[in-house]
């Protein structure tokens, strides 16, 4: 892995709390391309997590462009990086591993508000709650994420490591399959 | 802060730049909001006299009480002022995120009131409210301006709902339009907006909505989203869209009016929308919080890109003999930019096609556009004409009539074949119609009494489906047997008589529209989404809604409760309409529709309302929406029962007030599938009340005595 100080410092935090990496940890899986910008995602996240309908205090945000009208929506949402630079950066050390679900966890009571997590991000995943000044990121709601559950698109889904890896490739096998048979039969199916 | 309400009402006085707040519980216990509370605040506002374009008409936005929850389908704006269109009620509604921002922005309603002296936008973020100048963006089309507001603001979260250059120009059937594909159309609610120099209304939100319950509320809306998800309309709307739906209507040949069909070639095949669909489609796309995705975007090289659903697709298309797809893919999308209800475009051009075919009109009349079927020129250059109002266009921008009244000055009367053109329009009460044709009995039913000559307000969709069944392009056979037998077993059910179900029958056709139209009033009320009901056989109903209602707001609401204020809310409006001039004679469908046969696709040939047969399907409705038999006004009781003694008063000082006559049975209000019986016996009443004129007279003194008393 490349030495990079960074990388370093958090690698060393996740270390020291003794963590083994487990392929089986459900993760977050966005599929960009299937996401239609319902927002479902974040009026169920806000309801969830904080008891009121409220997009602009989710932890998952759909991010839309639509330069020339042509609509493109992104659900951005904590990617619980195996090697968080939110985690490490955190001066208050106020975000740490869930080692029951793998996700990083925000403690409020250290939080100091500082939004170095909102900046250091890659992803700009973590957001700074309008209400209450402190920040706020995705935690799989304790291991069974809401939004997923609500995607009726299925842009986001809920799945292991090894699942994670092969639905892409799975989706182009699908695709070539399709193809195939539609060659075979001589026009589409 | 009031659970799930905002819990007030915006109301910006344009003339004199001031903000009056307004607490929401002045309506919402009574009328829920959206529609409803709407309704209540334009019959506060306007009457008769009042001129639509004028600064004392008001446009009201309103959101309901699970707007911007996570009760699905929960983006719906309904959109209500006098329509310069038909001078009654002028109603739409538009999807997209406006009113769930408006919402979070702590607001529930926002009316526009007076007339700016130069064009300025509504700026709304959280309690801020601002007027500010629109200058830099009147004249743009509806997706350049709200681009260049979001840029000026530099933040891409406001939502705006906005206007047109036809909404600016008052084009009488202007729309109103929030972000790509969103239109509130058909009663030209975008032409007051233009006349009160107001181009948007812009919102950004993060208050939050308060939930009483959250852990029930979460419950109550994770049940809703599943049952849609669990239909078999769902499977296909979420796939396809209403493609398929789209197509059949063509095929049965629902989706044309008047002559537009009369002397065409089949359609099938020549406009196949699956087809452009895959060709230019890119994303399944939807409102806020809607598991559904009815709508499709398109990006068509060299035109550009723009959202479509529901009926664009065979309006300007179909019904015009416009076979070129990316020309009618351009229309539609100047529509949309250009602030214009396309239904009303299509109709009026329609219109106009059949008044060349039958040689009543030439170039002399049409700015020199010949007016034949399909004529690309022709369409494009008039629909510029009427956005930019000159020539012939500025004339059809005033609607119908005015433009029947212009034609019948210029056309000598022989040559119209002793008529007026207007004799040749298809509209109820001025308004364009929906292409789908008076030939379907519950269809012509819903055209009559409903609120905007279309389906939106009324409608009987079991007949919709049962006729368009044997040509659904998706269903094998057996689907189609099933589901025709579903919905008939529902038609008798509701209708009372197996004429309900029966497409050449008349009998119990009203029940079936008065049903759907007390369904469609509850999503209207709460702010969510119509076709998640049994209008698009999603079936969510009342149950639903008094769950997550009483979850959310933290007391216990009654499924009949929500009934019942859908049913004050169609009185009151009818009561509005009524004052304002409405009476039975006024629902009807055109003359020129009567006892023409279907004449093409499946039903060629068929069907075909008659006079007798429209009356008797009026009679019925009345009679179990509790309105006078003659003058269609509700009676004083029915007022009463639903709480509105003020409109009774209100009727009554004007002179207008029916009283239900004491031999008059109620049974039907309480008992729609009864009615047909209860209509039975009246006509029957009504036949010997003829044979004996001298009992007749001793009854009408007899009503009066008890009138005067009264």
């Amino acid at each position: 892995m490349a030495d990079t100080s960074v990388a370093d410092a958090s690698m060393k935090i996740v270390r020291d709390e003794g963590r083994e990496w487990v392929p089986e940890y459900g993760r977050l899986l966005v599929e960009p391309e299937k996401c239609t910008g319902c927002r479902t995602c974040e009026l169920f996240c806000s309801l969830r997590n904080f008891g009121e309908v409220n997009p602009a205090r989710a932890r998952i945000h759909v991010v839309r462009s639509q330069e020339d009208n042509i609509i493109t929506t992104v659900p951005v949402v904590c990617q619980q990086c195996e090697d968080p630079l939110c985690m490490a950066m955190c001066p208050a050390g106020a975000l740490s591993r869930n080692l029951e679900t793998n996700a990083v966890v925000v403690d409020h009571d250290k939080c100091l508000g500082c939004r170095t997590c909102v900046q250091v991000c890659p992803f700009g995943a973590p957001s700074v709650d309008p209400r209450t000044g402190k920040s706020e990121k995705c935690d799989l709601c304790g291991g069974e994420p809401v939004c997923v559950k609500f995607c009726s698109q299925e842009a986001l889904k809920f799945v292991t490591a090894e699942e994670e890896s092969m639905t892409r490739k799975r989706d182009m096998v699908d695709k070539y399959v399709e193809h195939l048979r539609a060659a075979s039969s001589g026009g589409t199916i | 802060m009031s659970y799930l309400y905002g819990g007030k009402i915006l109301r910006v006085d344009l003339t004199h730049g001031d903000i009056k707040i307004v607490p929401t519980e002045r309506y919402a216990s009574k009328y829920v909001g959206g529609r409803g509370t709407n309704a209540r605040m334009l019959y506060e506002t306007i009457d008769g006299k009042t001129d639509p374009l004028g600064p004392d008409n008001i446009v009201a936005f309103g959101s309901g009480p699970l707007t911007g929850t996570t009760f699905p389908g929960c983006s719906r704006t309904d959109v209500m002022c006098k329509s310069p269109v038909t001078n009654l009620i002028g109603n739409c509604s538009f999807g997209g995120d406006w009113s769930a921002e408006l919402k979070n922005a702590g607001w529930d309603h926002v009316v526009l009131e007076g007339r700016s002296p130069h064009p300025v936008y509504v700026y709304i973020r959280n309690d801020k409210v601002e007027i500010r100048d629109a200058r830099p963006y009147w004249g743009l089309p509806n997706y350049e301006a709200q681009a260049a507001i979001r840029e000026d603001l530099g933040n891409p979260n406001y939502k705006i709902v906005s206007i047109g250059p036809g909404g600016e120009n008052q084009v009488t059937f202007a729309s109103v339009h929030s972000n790509i594909g969103n239109s509130g159309s058909r009663t030209g609610n975008g032409a007051v907006m233009g006349s009160k120099n107001c181009k948007a209304i812009v919102v950004r939100g993060t208050q939050g909505i308060a939930v009483a319950d959250p852990d029930a509320f979460l419950e109550a809306c994770a049940e809703a989203h599943m049952h849609i998800r669990g239909t078999d309309a769902y499977a296909e709307y979420h796939e396809i869209g209403l493609l398929a739906d789209e197509l059949a209507y063509v095929r049965c040949g629902i989706e044309c009016g008047g002559d537009a069909h009369e002397t065409a070639p089949s359609f099938d095949d020549k406009f196949n929308y699956s087809d452009f669909w895959k060709r230019y489609g890119y994303k399944r796309t939807g409102c806020t919080g809607c598991p559904v995705h009815c709508m499709e975007a398109y990006n068509v090289p060299g035109i550009g890109a723009t959202i479509i659903s529901c009926e664009l697709y065979p309006q300007l298309g179909a019904e015009l003999r416009n076979y070129d797809e990316r020309f009618w893919y351009y229309v539609v999308m100047q529509c949309h930019k250009q602030g214009l209800d396309n239904t009303s475009v299509a109709t009026i051009l329609q219109w106009l096609m059949t008044l060349w075919e039958l040689g009543i009109i030439d170039e002399s009349i049409t700015d020199g556009y010949r007016m034949e079927w399909g004529n690309r020129e022709a369409i494009e250059g008039t629909f510029w004409n009427i956005v930019n109002r000159k020539g012939f266009g500025n004339v059809l921008a005033k609607g119908m009539k005015a433009a029947a009244d212009y034609m019948d000055a210029k056309i000598p009367l022989e040559k119209r074949g002793g008529k007026s053109t207007y004799y040749h329009a298809m509209q109820v009460n001025n308004n364009p119609m929906y292409g789908i044709v008076g030939r379907f009995h519950g269809q012509a039913l819903a055209y009559s009494v409903g609120r905007r000559s279309d389906l939106i307000s009324d409608l009987d969709m079991s007949e919709f489906l049962i006729v368009s069944a044997p040509v659904y392009p998706i269903w094998d056979d057996a689907t189609k047997k099933a589901y025709t037998e579903a919905e008939q077993a529902e038609a008798l059910r509701l209708g009372g008589t197996p004429e309900a179900a029966d497409p050449d029958g008349y009998k119990g056709k009203a029940a079936l529209v008065h049903d759907m139209g007390m369904t469609i009033g509850l999503p209207d009320t709460v702010g969510t989404c119509k076709w998640h009901t049994k209008f698009l056989y999603m079936y969510i109903d009342a149950p639903h809604y008094a769950k997550a209602l009483t979850a959310g707001l933290g007391r216990t609401v009654e499924p009949e409760e929500l009934v019942n204020a859908s049913l004050r809310m169609r009185n009151l409006e009818r009561a509005l309409e009524c004052k304002m001039g409405r009476r039975r004679d006024n629902d009807t469908i055109p003359e020129k529709e009567f006892d023409k046969k279907v004449s093409h696709g499946y039903w060629k040939g068929k069907l075909g309302t008659s006079r007798e047969g429209l009356e008797r399907m009026k009679s019925e409705y009345y009679l179990i929406r509790g309105w006078d038999l003659a003058t269609g006004i509700p009676y004083r009781e029915t007022l009463l029962e639903y709480g509105l003694d003020d409109v009774a008063a209100d009727l009554a000082s004007l002179g207008i007030l029916p009283e239900r006559p004491e031999w008059l049975s109620t049974q039907a209000m309480k008992e729609p599938s009864l009615a047909h019986i209860l209509m039975d016996e009246e006509e029957k009443r009504q036949r010997e009340a003829a044979k004996a004129p001298v009992e007749k007279e001793e009854k009408h003194t007899s009503e009066a005595d008890k009138a005067t008393t009264a």
